[in-house]
């Protein structure tokens, strides 16, 4: 069937895709949304070894990195919208108070 | 499922979840970009259901699919959206985020290990085997019982922080 090696592979494309997206935005809901990315990335690596050594945990604990990730999709949005107030858009070179 | 099958169904959603998460960092409409990751999402939920993960497929489906998504799409819609499409998309920084990939890609390739290649078969079957969801369930209710009500704890946090946080001050 689908074999170990391939499914990590996939992972780590995914996780790679992500990090660049990432970096890369200038938008910062589009840079939670590679963040969401990377997560998936890592789900599929818990089922992967879930798979692969016949465990339901690895299930569990992709249960609770979903979990996680919907509270920093609040969080995070949440911010955003408190700095839109402040701000024409959600740009993150904008965003350079903290900076000198 | 034949082996065969299986092997098809793999390859057609590996490749069509790396298609729809290259698309979605690369266009330059948020909407798109939101859209290529709902295919993302459901191509994802598809391996899981392949290896044999119903449960977290269905979670996937529901949570990430259903609300998540929907949660971001929202807020997309609800801020300045015309002025990012003609906005350009990446930043002054893309050549760092560029080697950061590579650097990764390369660290991949030198530490991937396809000889883990069979899953082992079941060594010490001795219970007698239960439904999948059953088995999730019962192992989330009893060895996960403490994570499982601290992970509420977490989303009731988050609750309360996206209220503080995004609360208009007023003038008090």
């Amino acid at each position: 069937m689908v074999t170990t090696g391939a499914l990590l592979g996939l992972s780590a494309i995914l996780f790679g895709i992500g990090l660049v997206g990432f970096l890369s935005r200038r938008n910062i809901i589009l840079m939670l949304v590679s963040l969401e990315i990377m997560l998936n990335a890592v789900n599929v690596n818990f089922a992967a070894f879930g798979h692969h050594l016949l465990e339901e945990r690895g299930q569990i604990l992709a249960l609770f990195v979903i979990a996680v990730a919907a509270a920093e999709a609040a969080i995070g949005l949440g911010l955003v919208i408190a700095l839109a107030r402040n701000r024409p858009d959600v740009r993150i070179e904008h965003l350079t108070e903290l900076k000198w | 499922m034949g082996t065969l099958a299986g092997q098809a169904a793999f390859y057609y959603l590996a490749a069509a979840s790396i298609a729809s998460a290259a698309l979605a960092v690369t266009r330059s409409n948020p909407i798109h970009s939101m859209l290529w990751v709902l295919a993302l999402f459901l191509h994802v939920a598809g391996i899981f259901v392949l290896v044999g993960a119903q449960f977290l497929a269905a979670v996937q489906v529901i949570v990430y699919a259903g609300a998540i998504l929907v949660f971001y799409l929202f807020f997309v819609m609800l801020l300045d959206l015309p002025s990012e499409t003609a906005a350009r998309r990446f930043g002054a920084h893309w050549p760092l985020a560029a080697a950061a990939g590579a650097v990764f890609a390369f660290l991949l390739m030198r530490w991937y290990q396809p000889g883990l290649a069979t899953p082992t078969p079941a060594a010490t079957v001795d219970a007698a085997p239960m439904p999948h969801v059953a088995a999730v369930g019962m192992l989330l209710f009893t060895e996960f019982a403490l994570p499982f009500e601290v992970v509420s704890l977490v989303l009731l946090v988050a609750i309360l922080g996206a209220v503080v946080v995004a609360r208009r001050k007023t003038a008090s």
